[in-house]
């Protein structure tokens, strides 16, 4: 029997950080103490806590590590395993009291955190099923198998779970249109693409128990009669890939997949399909379409897929952190699982809690925690101490909730209600130096680029919106742009076709709502209040405080610096291309040069209409 | 017996031509089907050895 365990997150982040190297040192060192007899170390999945990656915890003690590099392992077996003195060093320090934290539970990151979709992740071995049993593995299929397949899709209504993959349609009536649905071959597929930029809960889970999402699709074969199922995930993902066929080999050979399992005369087998990168095949026509071998375009619905899907058959798509979800509906009951959450939200939501906080990573918490709860008690609040500005919530497609709405409960309809989504859980936060406007462009770029074209709202829609707003951003945008932008954007999100459509006008109607005032300052009097849009600035020197260091003239790549040694020196704003590096080398005791943005002059189409005009530009 | 698909002796008859329908409860409760202390111990011994903390089987 082992004296210690201990876990090193071999997610993709932590394994990107050192992870490997960090297991081989060890091994290394326990050997040459005779230790290896004594000491168990696991390579979980993730822990969530990328940014203090490679996590290190030593169990049963509850010690947590980060930040653990191969030159840190000697002085941890040689003064903690063996002397029993902890590296403080080491130890997680909190942001904002500065205090060392031992135990990972005592860590506010973790301590108001409900893991139940990540309930495996960071705890066990993913390529190890015989951990996964222990932990309730496989009984909620066992019980599935038990009951008729209405059954399963009542248990799961009960349970009020909704789809994790971004619209929150509920999942049992999902479910009972495809058991309703005539035929005899039903398929399920697991959407694992996950294409929000800064989104990895499907690619952990996928990396950090993949049984548990092979269970999910196994009980909704079960409950649908489907007898064949398709993980769709990106082919960027290559260790979830890795894990996911380990998982499908080791549950073929326990009997838990294929013919007739558990004796029970349930057959089900599992195939994969790797993406190719698309954004919209995470839209579930594209993405049937893509697995059928054709070009990933959405198609019009109806039929849907629950009807018609893959190959014409009756198809029901879950996503993973829904599939995750599942097994723990089964096996503890439905009613466990509405306990949690809020009353149109049931369950827990796992976030990419990232930008301008303490602690970025990954987070579940309960339907019904407010914004404030996950930027300032589990992110640890805005780093350096400035000022929160917006929570983008829901991916490139969300919308940016303001200050105003720090207590919104996070659930499905509070969010919709404040104009942003659930997405697929996608968090960032800004603060007061981050241009809401040049923000919406940002998304925007992305959403334009990913659009497949087929559809003219969306095709054509997304580069008008983007066009305005690269103007507006400029120094080119025109007061009645506002409206345009406005109504374009709703156009657009009546009009298209899918998802990726309708959702996209979503940061610039948010950033409208919330935040016009800044829209108002770039096009109304040329200038971004948060000194981010480059053609709106100026790079001024002090004259006063210039020391005339020369160092910015030898610095400035197209000679607008003009000023003799130790005499006050003039950036010439006609040939000054605004790249920054004057002020970037400007000492940091003297700082001279100064970013400003007072507004630049009004050329005649700029000039705003006069007061009591009634344009309404 | 290593893991748990290996059989804790002649008795556990559990293959993917015949497979059991306890076998998950097998796994964490058993022997189900015979009585059998070493068989029981052997179960025991693997679930000790992948529980690293008191809240791995807390779920």
């Amino acid at each position: 029997m082992y004296d210690r365990h201990i876990l090193i997150c071999a997610g993709t982040g932590c394994i990107s950080s050192g992870a490997v190297e960090v297991k081989d040192a060890l091994i290394e060192e326990l050997g040459k103490h005779g230790l290896e007899d004594k000491v168990r170390i696991i390579m979980s999945g993730c822990h969530g806590f990328c940014e203090k990656g490679p996590i290190f915890i030593v169990y049963p003690d509850d010690v947590f590590y980060c930040g653990v590099q191969q030159e840190d392992v000697a002085e941890i077996v040689e003064e903690y395993l063996i002397k029993g003195n902890k590296v403080e060093r080491l130890l997680y320090k909190d942001p904002v009291s500065e205090e060392i934290v031992v135990s990972h539970d005592e860590i506010m990151f973790y301590s108001k955190q409900m893991r139940l979709a990540l309930r495996n992740c960071g705890v066990i071995d993913p390529e190890n099923l015989d951990e996964y049993i222990i932990r309730g593995g496989y009984i909620g299929l066992k019980k599935a198998l038990q009951m008729e397949p209405m059954a399963v899709v009542n248990e799961v209504k009960t349970s009020g779970l909704r789809g994790r993959g971004g619209a929150g349609f509920p999942t049992g009536m999902k479910w009972q249109f495809a058991n309703s649905s005539a035929g005899s071959k039903k398929y399920i597929v697991c959407n694992a693409d996950e294409g929000d930029p800064g989104a990895f809960m499907d690619r952990s889970l996928l990396e950090g128990d993949p049984h548990a999402v092979l269970e999910g699709m196994m009980i909704a074969g079960r409950a649908i009669g489907a007898d064949e199922g398709y993980i769709y995930v990106r082919s960027e993902y290559p260790l979830a890939i890795k894990r996911l066929r380990t998982a499908i080999g080791q549950a073929e050979n326990y009997g838990l997949l294929g013919e007739n399992i558990l004796g029970l005369g349930f057959n089900f087998k599992i195939k994969i399909k790797e993406g190719a990168g698309a954004f919209v095949c995470g839209e579930e026509t594209a993405l049937l379409a893509s697995i059928e071998g054709k070009r990933g375009v959405p198609r019009h619905r109806p039929p849907f897929p629950a009807v018609e899907g893959l190959w014409g058959k009756p198809t029901c798509i879950n996503n993973v952190e829904t599939l995750a979800n599942v097994p723990l509906i089964l096996r503890n009951g439905a009613e466990k699982f509405a306990s949690v959450g809020t009353e149109g939200s049931k369950g827990t939501k796992v976030f990419a809690l990232t930008g301008k906080v303490n602690n970025t990573g990954l987070v579940e918490v309960p339907m019904g925690v407010t914004i404030r709860e996950v930027v300032f008690d589990i992110g640890g609040g805005i780093r350096f101490g400035k000022k929160f500005k917006a929570a983008q919530i829901g991916g490139p497609s969300g919308g940016c909730i303001p200050e105003e709405h720090l207590d919104l409960p996070i659930d499905f309809d509070s969010l919709t209600a404040a104009g942003a989504m659930m997405g697929s859980g996608g968090l960032v936060v800004v603060d007061e130096e981050t241009c809401m406007v040049d923000m919406a462009r940002y998304f925007l770029n992305f959403t334009k680029n990913e659009s497949c074209g087929q559809c003219i709202p969306c095709r054509l829609g997304t580069s008008q919106m983007y066009n305005i707003l690269e103007d507006i951003t400029e120094g080119r945008g025109k007061p009645e742009d506002l409206k345009l932008l406005e109504e374009l954007a709703w156009a657009v999100k009546k009009g298209s076709m899918c998802g990726l459509g309708q959702t996209a006008p979503n940061p610039i109607l948010t950033t409208l709502r919330y935040f016009r005032h800044e829209y108002e300052a770039h096009v109304n009097e040329r200038r971004c209040p948060s000194l981010v849009c480059k053609p709106l600035l100026q790079y001024l020197i002090d004259q006063e405080k210039c020391i005339g260091c020369q160092r910015c003239t030898k610095e400035c790549p197209v000679e607008a610096i003009s000023g003799e040694k130790k005499e006050p020196h003039v950036i010439d704003q006609d040939k000054c291309t605004k790249c920054g590096a004057c002020y970037d080398v400007c000492p940091k005791k003297v700082r001279a040069v100064q970013v400003v943005s007072e507004g630049l002059p009004q050329t005649e189409e700029h000039l705003p209409c006069e007061e009591g005009c009634k344009c309404q530009s | 017996m290593e893991h748990f698909i290996d059989h804790c002796c002649e008795k556990c008859f559990n293959s993917k031509e015949r497979p059991c329908d306890v076998f998950i409860e097998c796994c964490l409760e058993g022997p189900l089907c015979h009585e059998s202390e070493s068989c029981k111990n052997a179960r025991e011994a693997i679930v000790n050895k992948y529980s690293h903390s008191p809240m791995f089987r807390e779920h």
